[in-house]
């Protein structure tokens, strides 16, 4: 549909700008028991309260600034090490580029979240270990394609070019490499950061953020599933902003890669 | 279905089968590796976890930090670690000190039957999507086909289980006996929930190989010889289009395992998924070792049976080297 792009855009701006004006919209502290528990939507409360009696509200839209900020950061983590991974193999390609290719092999022969979930035992439930773990845990996913597609850039004439004019590794890197493929990763990375955020609102919804009373998405679902009869829009309303933003980077996602091709990467 | 082949061709074939074999035999190997040195640098000694919660008296900690092997170097533990996993032993759990082999056995089945019946039913969503959705361009099932797939990779497990315990206790709760909610609860939804979840990426792959093969000059000749229908789609259209859903099938197994930690919580289901989230929280290591240990050999496993697979249905695919 013509009009999927820009309604996914519009959608993930309004999170964005719900989370970074959180403090003007909501009206009370995410942390603070201010009603009854359970209670229905009032005045006060415009979504209701959750089990412990903290508005819903602001518990949602500061959510988002944990939720969003975390997998941003975890997406860029991986985006930055699997590019300079790839571009350093691909440039150096020595025994670095072996060593690098069984790297990411074995590490793909975990699925990626699970080595998530390994990375938080050895450092201990938390919020900025979950973040750290999506990130390096999602990161030789990122590598293996980045490389790939940096490895038939460095194989095209014009760097062949460059190379016979006598330019240095890091300037056909710069130079030439990257703004060839930019396209490309961007792509990439949109695509990643949907796997970044199903992944830290998966981590967090298993309980793996530590602290039950951090307002975050993941963790919201997970505190919602226990009241689903009483109260569904507990979890009803986490559950169902997480899966729009996910469709809207993965429609954003398919988009750009179409562009591209409509375009040439070139 | 298998060609006349001379020596030299089985000669190859039996060549990359067992080349294949031993890739996937090494690449589980450096992956349990991965996880013993991960967790024994990052956690370092943890017996001093259990003294610091004081589950254990100074003299306890020095007995089962020698029963454990705790006192040994670095690579010697490694080495020990490598043995005992050849023999089937994955150490005991620092919690409940039984064999982590036991804890693991007594959940695994019910993981696998989980696991299992997802994948049959991904398999066979993944195929009607799919095929759907390729068969006529431009109709308005196709783009229902289309718009299901793309659902069910973006959904994430935990909100279509929620959603799904709550229309059925809605759609039920009126006429059916509480029992026969809580055993469609425990067992069917789990099953539908996570396979509707893996069926997505196969679905795109089903889509995208038949749209190239029904392109192929054979189609049209197949066509033109009077050939239509299900024979036309499923033994000239399908077959080519196999290799890579086999792959794609392979991944999603992995997926599957993952995805089991969701829905076991979601569901409230025993199984590896929860021992794996309890055993997080606890830092009880060797339990959670050996589960990704576990997943990691299932998944070069999937991986070594997809190629075989492949090989078997595509004869252009066992001569490469």
């Amino acid at each position: 549909m013509r009009w999927t792009p820009w309604i996914s855009l519009a959608w993930l701006v309004a999170m964005i700008l719900i989370s970074i004006f959180a403090p003007l919209l909501a009206q009370h502290d995410p942390y603070m028991p201010i009603t009854q528990p359970l209670a229905d939507p009032a005045p006060e409360t415009p979504l209701g309260a959750d089990a412990l009696g903290r508005d819903l509200w602001s518990r949602f839209v500061f959510g988002g600034r944990i939720s969003l900020s975390t997998s941003f950061a975890a997406a860029l983590i991986a985006v930055l090490l699997g590019t300079t991974v790839g571009l350093v193999s691909v440039l150096w390609e020595t025994h670095f580029d072996r060593l690098m290719l069984w790297a990411t092999n074995t590490a793909l022969a975990i699925p990626g979240l699970l080595l998530a979930m390994l990375l938080v035992t050895v450092m201990g439930p938390g919020m900025d270990v979950v973040l750290l773990a999506v990130g390096l845990g999602g990161a030789p996913a990122f590598a293996q394609p980045a490389r790939i597609m940096f490895r038939q850039l460095a194989s095209r004439e014009f760097v062949t070019a460059a190379r016979a004019l006598g330019a240095g590794k890091l300037r056909i890197a710069f130079r030439h490499i990257l703004p060839n493929g930019r396209g490309e990763l961007i792509s990439l990375a949109t695509t990643h950061l949907a796997w970044a955020f199903m992944g830290i609102t998966t981590l967090t919804f298993l309980g793996l953020a530590g602290d039950p009373a951090l307002p975050e998405w993941g963790a919201m679902l997970n505190e919602g599933r226990k009241h689903l009869i009483e109260t569904p829009l507990l979890a009803i309303l986490p559950g169902t902003v997480i899966s729009l933003t996910i469709l809207s980077i993965h429609a954003l996602g398919d988009w750009l890669s179409r562009d591209l091709e409509a375009h040439g990467s070139a | 279905m298998v060609p006349i082949l001379n020596r030299d061709a089985i000669r190859t074939l039996a060549g990359t089968i067992l080349r294949r074999i031993l890739e996937g035999l090494l690449t589980a190997w450096s992956a349990v590796s991965l996880t013993f040195f991960a967790l024994r640098i990052g956690i370092g000694d943890p017996i001093d976890s259990l003294l610091s919660q004081g589950l254990a008296t100074p003299e306890q900690a020095q007995a089962l930090r020698h029963d454990l092997g705790f006192d040994l170097s670095l690579p010697l533990q490694y080495l020990r670690y490598l043995w005992q996993l050849l023999r089937g032993d994955m150490g005991t759990s620092l919690y409940t000190g039984r064999p982590v082999n036991l804890v693991i056995a007594e959940q695994a089945s019910s993981t696998f039957e989980l696991a299992l019946g997802a994948f049959a039913v991904a398999l066979v969503l993944a195929f009607a999507l799919g095929v759907i959705s390729a068969w006529r361009k431009h109709s308005r099932s196709s783009w229902l086909a289309n718009a299901i797939a793309g659902l069910a990779t973006s959904l994430p497990v935990a909100f279509t289980g929620i959603l799904s315990i709550l229309l059925l206790s809605s759609a039920l709760s009126s006429f059916a006996s509480s029992q026969f909610t809580s055993w469609l609860q425990r067992s069917l939804l789990p099953v539908l929930v996570l396979g509707f979840a893996s069926a997505g990426g196969i679905a795109r792959v089903v889509h995208a190989g038949l749209r190239e093969t029904m392109e192929l000059p054979h189609m049209t000749a197949a066509r033109a010889r009077g050939i239509g229908g299900t024979r036309l789609l499923l033994k000239h259209g399908l077959r080519p289009a196999l290799p890579p859903v086999i792959s794609m099938s392979a991944l999603q197994a992995a997926f599957l395992l993952t995805g089991t930690v969701v829905t076991e919580t979601v569901f409230a289901r025993p199984g590896l998924g929860r021992l794996l989230v309890n055993s997080i929280l606890q830092g009880d290591y060797p339990v959670a070792q050996g589960i990704v240990a576990l997943a990691a050999l299932l998944y070069t496993g999937a991986g070594l049976t997809a190629d075989l697979l492949s090989m078997m249905l595509d004869p252009r695919l066992r001569r490469e080297a």
